[in-house]
């Protein structure tokens, strides 16, 4: 700067001496601070740089807090998940291994073990960490999953639960008839009267229609029996609505002896179609053994009269009517049996769909036809978390949460109750916790000592295959292999920031910062400058000829 | 008489020595004072007889090198403007505050995008919502109170230039009023008597202060008397000074500039008037000194780094509001081809943007067509190149259909217009255009239905959407009103929810997702007035790289003005330290003068009292 004011000389030297003072106070703040400068101007060429280092610093601690957040959910949601596989495993176990001895509520221990596991389940799929709810897609507000005796019960009178749901079914799969909608019969004449034909109630229309969905479906028959005909069930021809070219039957399947007479042994199997899809066959047994009652599953071939005269030839038509009276028996004990457990099973499935599906028509359900969504007012819903498909389009659940944890990469770790793995292992386990047997011969549906068992025993079965992990479908262990994909993606992304945030910063520091030694040595060089030129100035003004005269 | 003349030639001497020893005084009591010349005697030999020769002194001689004084005026001039400026710029980098503190623009913008990382992250989050709306509304005040302060700036430099205007009239005032005086002093104005040079001194004092003011040329004539010009030659002062007016303004806003026209100059004019009546504007001929710096400040330096800080406001609130909606392109067998475009909701400011390929020359070109509702306002200011042309259509429809104003308007671009209700249609023309692209950016007031743009900032309370109105650009001044969508701060949870109906999750990281990658990853293209880039390839890149630029560029600007004016200063004081060593005093010489002539008047005494011998050894010799 310049000096105005006194005279030039005067000026002139202050001048030097001002801007000395002040570069000495620039490095004096240099020093103090640590920092080149305090403003923009004072940083040099670098602070276009600097400016962009210091953003990429902050998005990295903002990533950081990203990855830290996001970790820790995932390990509540990997807890969780471990959890769910260690039900799924008990319960599995106790399905497997536990007998069919049903106490006084009319479950078996390995119910009990369910009922437990159900409540864990559900706890595990609403976890939330921190305020977020980690199994409702990105409803993370809310706990996705109704509570557990809210799911089994149902809320209030008007909302039905699980059990009430299974219970329902179980009226309309066994039908008016308590058989499950399925009968035999010895047709009347002109029909062959060696015949035995196992018909539904209801009649199937063409398809597209489909048929009613209760009860137990004809599938197919086959014999052991030399000569005998068989007439498998028959698909109606596709039609164009409106006018269907068929009128709508009832299907059948049918066996027809003919004259042959069945030797010992020989054997006729039926298979009927269950509920929930699967196949029981009921396999009957000609035998000569004539007793009151026949065991189970035979029949008796009519053994004629050889000593009546003239002798009376062993009649295929009485053989016949043998098998059609076995049979209704066997039928009936099976729809009351393994179907019933077949109805729960099927239940579960209904009441685990979005939206939940309901015998319609009831309450007296043994005649419906339909099945009917359910509402919020009538059904529990027992997923509120966001639906899968958005749009009509399928939404994968880990796209659900999607953090950024650096520039180019994010990591998804979403996850839904209703996901494939998760429904499965609540539905069953759900449903193993909801069935109750109770044996009551006379009650309505008579339950037998056999019926129970027979239906704890297949209720078991489904419940241990259905758990089972089955290739191809998504598994709980999958859900957990995404989030360890994730967790270690985040990991080598949190490693790879950490070491461009040393290098970022260095850089940084070399920009902005001083390095002290240099700022120290320039200090003193500029302090002997100073106090020399304050000196020679001071000399200088002596220095006058004023001063000798 | 020899010894009467040898007494009287002493006498003389005695006579000079006295009137030396008085300006030997004067020079050593005025050493110190500014603008003071170092005088010497005019000594010259007078004849006084036949032989003796006696002394006479006739003048004081001013030790004045008019060359370096002529620099050295330029030098001021240069130095005044430099340092001025510099100390203003040093003043902004105070508002674009300390690299490494909180109070930047880089560490609002950090400091919002954390926030909306958060967000991202933790969408459900109440405090994460309302960290972004926090963190929103300290980038805008961040971006309010630098605009301020820039504008206090330009205050500054409109009241700097009154009160220098005002020193300049006194100081021309002066000036006039010695060449008067020199005119009627009876020695005439290149008289060397002392009062003469005493008089000359202060008046170069005065040019000199006025040189700090601004650049000005300086002409002497046969009677000492300057006359004194602008640099561009508009006399200031001769026998009469002239009187510099300056009309200051007490608002200095954004929208308040400077124009040559006075009728549409909303901040004041440095004019000279002389007493004849007539009147020159000064204000943008200047081109040195302090009020060159103030005006260039004003109008110049301080308006851009406005601009700079008003571009990034409002391309930070477009980048969060604008959605562009493509066109439906025409059915595949309809003939000619081409694009329907709904304009329903274009704001004012808000484009309709095509790319067609000229068939013949196989180029592609794009063309933005800007709503407009004002027709007083076209054509808008150029800024269109030869591929990429960009036009105001009015929509108010004074000036009739849109098609029809466009059809008008592109005759040669071979693109055909049709319009119906709020839908624009664009047909290729076969075997001379085809449409490759159409679509409208409009900008978003609502915050849900309409997709994940937001308005997060608005043009204090209204939509921000680049209009041009009669009262001027929308964004001129966007930087100091930008604020904080009042709606989202009354209800954070729009920050997520962009849908009522299907409501949208509270987990949902779309809108979040959408705001942090336009503040992070989106490109952009920069108007080249605010001095990034260039009107052929303007400055494209992310928010981040663009205040990269605006920030170094005024810290380079101020880094550069500091050092230009230290070298001012040294050019300055490595003259004024010459014109001090011909023209100022230096005390040991005078103290060696002193000497002298205290030996000198010894000897003359000496022949004195010699002669006073001489005749008294005459007279006692009779």
């Amino acid at each position: 700067m310049s000096i105005d004011g006194v005279s030039g000389r005067t000026s002139y030297i202050g001048s030097g001496i001002l801007n000395l003072r002040s570069q000495l106070d620039t490095l004096t703040e240099q020093l103090a601070s640590g920092k080149v400068s305090n403003t923009y101007a004072g940083q040099g060429a670098g602070r276009s740089l600097a400016l962009g280092l210091r953003a990429q610093l902050n998005s990295y601690s903002a990533y950081a807090d990203t990855a830290t957040n996001v970790n820790t959910r995932i390990s509540v949601a990997n807890l969780s998940l471990q959890r769910l596989v260690a039900v799924t495993s008990s319960v599995k176990g106790a399905a497997v291994s536990a007998g069919s001895t049903l106490d006084n509520t009319g479950q078996t221990a390995g119910q009990k073990t369910a009922s437990l596991g159900f409540f864990d389940s559900v706890d595990m799929l609403n976890a939330k960490a921190g305020d977020r709810y980690l199994f409702g897609g990105r409803a993370t507000d809310a706990p996705p999953v109704a509570s557990a005796d809210q799911i089994l019960n149902g809320s209030g009178t008007a909302i039905a639960g699980l059990k009430q749901v299974i219970a329902e079914r179980l009226q309309a799969d066994l039908g008016v008839n308590l058989n499950g909608r399925i009968g035999s019969a010895v047709p009347a004449a002109p029909a062959s009267q060696s015949s035995v034909v196992v018909t539904e109630e209801e009649l199937t229309p063409a398809p597209p229609a489909a048929a009613q969905p209760f009860g137990m479906k004809v599938s197919g028959v086959s014999t052991t029996i030399v000569g005998a005909t068989v007439t498998q069930p028959a698909t109606l021809p596709t039609t164009v609505p409106p006018t269907p070219a068929v009128p709508p039957a009832a299907k059948s399947m049918s066996i027809d002896l003919g004259t042959v007479i069945p030797q010992e042994g020989d054997t006729v199997k039926f298979t009927l179609q269950m509920p929930d899809g699967t196949s029981e066959d009921i396999v009957m047994t000609a035998t000569t053994t004539a007793k009151t009652p026949m065991d189970a599953n035979t029949f008796l071939i009519d053994p004629g009269n050889p000593q009546a005269v003239p002798p009376v030839a062993p009649s295929s038509a009485v053989t016949a009517a043998n098998l059609n009276t076995a049979l209704a028996t066997s039928m009936k004990s099976l729809a009351n049996g393994t179907m019933a457990a077949a109805s729960a099973i099927q239940a579960g499935q209904n009441f685990f769909d979005q939206p939940p599906m309901r015998v319609g028509g009831g309450p007296a359900f043994n005649a419906s036809t339909t099945l009917v969504a359910g509402t919020k007012a009538d059904t529990v819903i027992w997923y509120t978390g966001e639906s899968d498909t958005t749009a009509g389009q399928t939404d994968s659940a880990r796209g659900t949460a999607v953090a950024q944890v650096d520039t180019g990469t994010t990591v998804q770790y979403g996850a839904r109750a209703n996901e494939q793995a998760l429904r499965t292992e609540l539905q069953n386990v759900a449903v193993f916790a909801a069935v109750t047997t109770k044996v009551s011969p006379t009650g309505t549906p008579p339950v037998t000592a056999l019926n129970a068992g027979d239906k704890i025993s297949a209720l078991n079965q489904r419940i241990a295959q259905n758990l089972a992990v089955i290739p191809g479908t998504q598994s709980i262990q999958n859900i957990q292999a995404d989030f360890a994909g994730a967790q270690a993606s985040i990991k080598s992304t949190t490693d790879r920031q950490n070491q461009s945030k040393v290098i970022s910063q260095s850089l940084l520091d070399s920009i902005e910062g001083v390095d002290n030694n240099e700022v120290a040595t320039k200090i003193l060089a500029l302090q002997t400058a100073l106090q020399a030129s304050y000196q020679t100035t001071s000399d200088l003004y002596k220095m006058s000829l004023v001063k000798f005269l | 008489m020899s010894l009467g003349d040898a007494l009287s030639i002493a006498m003389a001497g005695l006579r000079a020595n006295q009137a030396s020893m008085s300006l030997v005084s004067s020079n050593v009591a005025n050493a110190e004072t500014p603008g003071y010349v170092r005088k010497t005697t005019d000594q010259v030999q007078t004849n006084t007889g036949s032989i003796g020769t006696g002394v006479n002194i006739v003048g004081v001689n001013r030790e004045l090198d008019q060359y370096i004084l002529a620099q050295l005026r330029t030098e001021t001039s240069g130095a005044s403007y430099a340092s001025l400026k510099s100390s203003f710029l040093q003043q902004v980098q105070g508002i674009y505050g300390n690299p490494d503190g909180t109070g930047t623009l880089e560490s609002s913008f950090n400091a919002l995008t954390a926030a909306v990382q958060a967000l991202s992250t933790s969408p459900d989050s109440a405090s994460a919502r309302i960290g972004v709306v926090n963190a929103a509304q300290a980038m805008a005040s961040q971006l309010n109170s630098m605009s301020q302060g820039l504008q206090t700036l330009r205050g500054a430099a409109e009241t700097g230039i009154k009160d220098s205007v005002g020193v300049a009239n006194n100081l021309m005032k002066q000036i006039a009023t010695i060449n008067n005086q020199l005119q009627t002093n009876p020695l005439g104005g290149t008289s060397t008597d002392s009062a003469t040079a005493a008089l000359l001194d202060q008046r170069d004092q005065y040019v000199t202060q006025l040189s700090q003011l601004m650049d000005i040329r300086v002409t002497t004539n046969s009677a000492n008397q300057v006359t004194v010009f602008t640099g561009s030659g508009v006399q200031l002062v001769g026998n009469e000074a002239a009187t510099l007016t300056f009309d200051a303004q007490g608002t200095v806003t954004p929208n308040t500039t400077w124009n040559s026209n006075s009728a549409l100059s909303s901040l004041g004019s440095i004019k000279v008037s002389y007493s004849n009546g007539g009147s020159i504007d000064l204000t943008d001929t200047l081109k040195s000194g302090k009020i060159a710096a103030y005006v260039e400040l004003r109008d110049k330096t301080l308006v851009q780094a406005q601009t700079q800080l008003d571009q990034f406001a409002a391309t930070m609130a477009s980048a969060l509001s604008d959605k562009t909606t493509t066109g439906t392109p025409t059915a595949a067998a309809a003939v000619p081809q081409g694009y329907d475009l709904n304009t329903a909701n274009l704001l004012t400011g808000n484009t309709i943007n095509l790319t067609y390929t000229d068939v013949a020359s196989n180029t592609q070109r794009t063309l933005t067509i800007v709503r407009v509702d004002d027709p007083s306002v076209l054509p808008l200011p150029a800024s269109t190149t030869a591929n990429n042309k960009v036009i105001g259509i009015d929509f108010s429809g004074t000036s009739g259909t849109v098609a029809a104003q466009l059809n008008a308007a592109l005759n040669g671009a071979n693109l055909n217009f049709t319009s119906s209700g709020s839908t624009l249609s664009v047909r290729n023309t076969a075997g001379f255009t085809t449409i490759d692209a159409a679509s409208t950016t409009v900008t978003q007031t609502g915050l849900t239905g309409n997709g994940v743009e937001v308005p997060l900032f608005t043009d204090n309370g209204k939509a921000y959407s680049g209009a041009t109105t009669v009262a001027g650009a929308q964004i001129t001044g966007l930087a100091q009103r930008l604020s904080i969508n009042t709606a989202l701060s009354a209800d954070p949870s729009r920050l997520v929810v962009y849908n009522t109906a299907p409501q949208t999750p509270a987990g949902d990281s779309t809108r979040a997702s959408f705001i942090s990658q336009q503040l992070n990853n989106a490109r952009f293209t920069y108007s080249p007035q605010t001095g990034v880039g260039s009107t052929g390839t303007p400055f494209t890149g992310t928010l981040l790289s663009y205040m990269q630029q605006i920030t170094s560029q005024q810290g380079a600007n101020a880094a550069a003005a500091s050092q230009v004016a230290d070298g001012q200063n040294v050019v300055l004081s490595t003259l004024q330290q010459k014109f001090t060593a011909t023209s100022g005093v230096n005390i040991d010489e005078e103290m060696a003068h002193l000497l002298s002539l205290q030996n000198a008047y010894a000897a003359n005494a000496r022949v004195m009292s010699t002669v006073n011998d001489m005749y008294k050894t005459l007279m006692q010799a009779f």
